[in-house]
């Protein structure tokens, strides 16, 4: 029997455990989105970015780049639209790194922040997701970080990527592969399945058959993995002499302790995102020694950029405000909303269709590299890197003419890095 | 105790934090020995967590308490976020990496030492549960809370000491995973639907069953991933499904508990 005081006491206790969950939640939300300014002279871009789960690394990351921009063009005055001077905001919300969270995000963004300008959010997957809702409401997107054909293949006018696509990520480290000596040949693939790395993988697979090596292993694995011990045994048993692996940093480093962890030996380990970020080095310490990383951009790259200058003096400034160098996701994500700044300023308008046809004709050449997109929207006229880690610093080695150091061949044993 | 507690793989991450802290502080404590520190930070905070928290809601229907965990975690993963940045950390000691081998079979140490140390745990708690006054008014409790308190059980600490002992657990789950993953604000999610599973597997409020089902779970989930590694879970929950339906008690429990 329940008395009438133990029901209210049920009532009240089941109020109060929603109200704390809901509470709880909007103090998430309010430290994350701080709200935007609604002013005449501030051009409002938004994006919504993985700050926690999975990739909030590389969502960081992304806002670095994003809010950098943001701070210096601020401090320059802002942007020059048909004779008229702007500062810029950027509006953000939190994905949960979710494709299908993201795309709700950033349809509340365009229909309720009455945003015309969106940022892309973290990832292939949820910018494919996105890049539905930007042409759906015909508002342009620059995306930075979405490297997956498949979000191009769908016809769509309103999404431009300013990096290379992905096919082409770990080409680099085979083409390295070579010229060097003795020539390796034996190629482990290990993918995550998303849209993203599975392409990396294509683009590694075409690219094996194509120039005499040999495929020894191919496993995908799913993108939360936990424990790869039993896949690096069954690579282990292959004896490969590269293995690449497409995922995502947190997969790198299951992949490098797992590999560790059951003495997998190869001449050459490289991953299409990890090497690059900070977190990668200082996770593995003297064990991240030798690792390749196919890289988008690296602070050697010889690029003239009419807002930075250079590179270089890209990276310094960077540096003072975030006291690290600038990884790739940083770059490409300040060289996304600076795309967006030279179509609006050869646009002389803030329509978003005019922006977008400016967007479309764009062809210019930025600290990050050239950016001119094809009649899909993905920019196939800037070149990879490659980066290797040596002695706990990022060093490119390849293509040559950008290198700043050769490559370490072959890769020490584990306990000598 | 009727409480699920969502919460515990925040725990696990605090745990997880506590060693880290420890290891890269001037102490530079080793995430085995700073265990016990862990076990006791977090036997703290889930005893008050008990008394503040899910004591007002303890009573209630137990999705109450669920929502109540579960909204607690969500806090605490986004509080260690916005104190720790979303920076992935992680603990490398001199010897990690390093293994033995048993036969054809490579065994790194640090996994052996943690099945070691988690089989400890798991006897410590057993003995506690059984063989002190305390383990018996926690199971007395369990089993029937009015008849408990007329017994005079102090039932309203009763439930904060599991609570805290589970945190301590949880602590102790959390150094011993920083020396193998990645440490991340919101690395318990995944620890939550997984000690679910086991814990189902060797039978709800069964102890050692708890450490034959993270065995039997694991063996399973490796062996599942030969198939393909996107197989894995698949034929790990399969086997769940097929304990739910044919031994409902779990694979440790007997029928009648």
């Amino acid at each position: 029997m329940h008395t009438a005081r133990d029901w209210h006491h049920r009532f009240f206790a089941f109020l109060s455990g929603i109200a704390a969950a809901s509470i709880l939640t909007l103090v998430g939300a309010a430290a994350i989105a701080p709200p935007a300014a609604a002013d005449d002279n501030v051009i409002t871009f938004g994006a919504a970015l993985s700050t926690t789960g999975r990739d909030s690394r590389e969502g960081a990351l992304t806002k670095e780049g994003y809010d950098f921009w943001k701070e210096y063009v601020n401090s320059q005055g802002g942007i020059k639209v048909g004779g008229k001077l702007y500062k810029v905001d950027i509006k953000y919300y939190d994905d949960g790194s979710d494709a299908a969270t993201s795309a709700k995000l950033v349809e509340r963004l365009i229909t309720q922040d009455n945003v015309k300008f969106i940022l892309a959010p973290y990832g292939s997957s949820a910018t494919f997701a996105a890049s539905a809702i930007a042409e759906k409401y015909q508002v342009p997107m620059v995306d930075p970080n979405g490297a997956a054909e498949a979000i191009f293949s769908r016809g769509f006018h309103y999404t431009f990527a300013i990096l290379s696509p992905a096919k082409k990520y770990l080409q680099g480290i085979l083409e390295l592969s070579m010229t060097l000596k003795p020539r390796p040949t034996t190629v482990a693939v290990l993918a995550a399945n998303d849209k993203f790395s599975l392409e990396v993988a294509e683009g590694i697979r075409d690219f094996v058959t194509k120039n005499g090596f040999t495929e020894v292993f191919y496993s995908e694995y799913p993108p939360d993995t936990k424990d790869v011990a039993t896949l690096l045994t069954q690579v282990k048993a292959k004896n490969p002499d590269i293995i690449l692996s497409s995922g995502h940093l947190q997969d790198s480093l299951l992949i490098m302790r797992a590999a560790k962890d059951q003495s997998v030996t190869s001449k050459i380990i490289g991953f299409s995102v990890g090497p690059s970020t900070p977190d990668f080095i200082t996770s593995l310490g003297p064990d991240a020694n030798g690792v390749m990383g196919g890289a988008q951009w690296t602070t050697t790259l010889n690029y003239i950029d009419p807002l930075f200058g250079n590179a270089e003096r890209y990276a310094k400034l960077f540096e003072l405000k975030y006291h690290h160098i600038p990884d790739y996701h940083n770059a490409e994500s300040t060289a996304a909303p600076e795309t967006f700044q030279f179509a609006m300023e050869k646009a002389g308008s803030l329509d978003p269709a005019k922006v977008r046809d400016a967007l479309a004709a764009l062809d210019v050449e930025t600290f990050y590299g050239r950016i001119k997109f094809d009649s899909r929207g993905v920019n196939i006229y800037k070149p990879m890197a490659v980066e290797q880690i040596q002695n706990g610093t990022h060093m490119t080695v390849w293509p040559t003419d950008a290198a700043n150091a050769s490559a370490v061949y072959p890769l020490k044993a584990w306990g000598q890095r | 105790m009727n409480v699920i507690n969502i919460a515990h793989g925040a725990f696990i991450m605090l745990g997880a934090y506590t060693s880290y802290w420890l290891f890269v502080g001037p102490m530079h404590l080793d995430p085995f020995l700073s265990i016990p520190l862990a076990m006791a930070v977090l036997f703290v905070l889930a005893y008050l967590t008990q008394r503040l928290l899910v004591n007002q809601v303890v009573r209630a229907p137990l999705l109450t308490t669920f929502l109540l965990t579960f909204a607690l975690s969500i806090f605490i993963a986004n509080l260690a976020q916005v104190f720790w940045l979303s920076d992935i950390r992680s603990v490398t000691t001199s010897y990690s990496g390093s293994s033995f081998a048993l036969g054809p079979i490579t065994v790194p140490w640090i996994k052996f030492w943690t099945l070691v140390i988690a089989a400890l745990l798991t006897l410590a708690l057993q003995t506690f549960m059984t063989r002190t006054k305390l383990g018996r008014a926690i199971r007395a409790t369990s089993m029937d809370i009015d008849a408990a308190r007329l017994a005079g059980v102090d039932v309203a600490r009763i439930y904060a000491l599991t609570f805290g002992i589970s945190g301590a657990l949880a602590g102790a789950a959390g150094s011993l995973v920083s020396v193998s993953y990645a440490i991340t604000p919101t690395m318990g999610d995944s620890f939550v639907v997984r000690a679910f599973v086991v814990a189902v597997l060797g039978g709800l409020g069964n102890v050692t069953g708890a450490l034959v089902g993270g065995l039997v779970y694991g063996v399973i989930e490796s062996f599942g991933a030969l198939l393909g590694e996107g197989y894995k879970d698949v034929v790990a929950l399969v086997v769940l499904l097929l304990v739910i339906l044919f031994r409902p008690y779990g694979l440790v429990g007997k029928a009648t508990a």
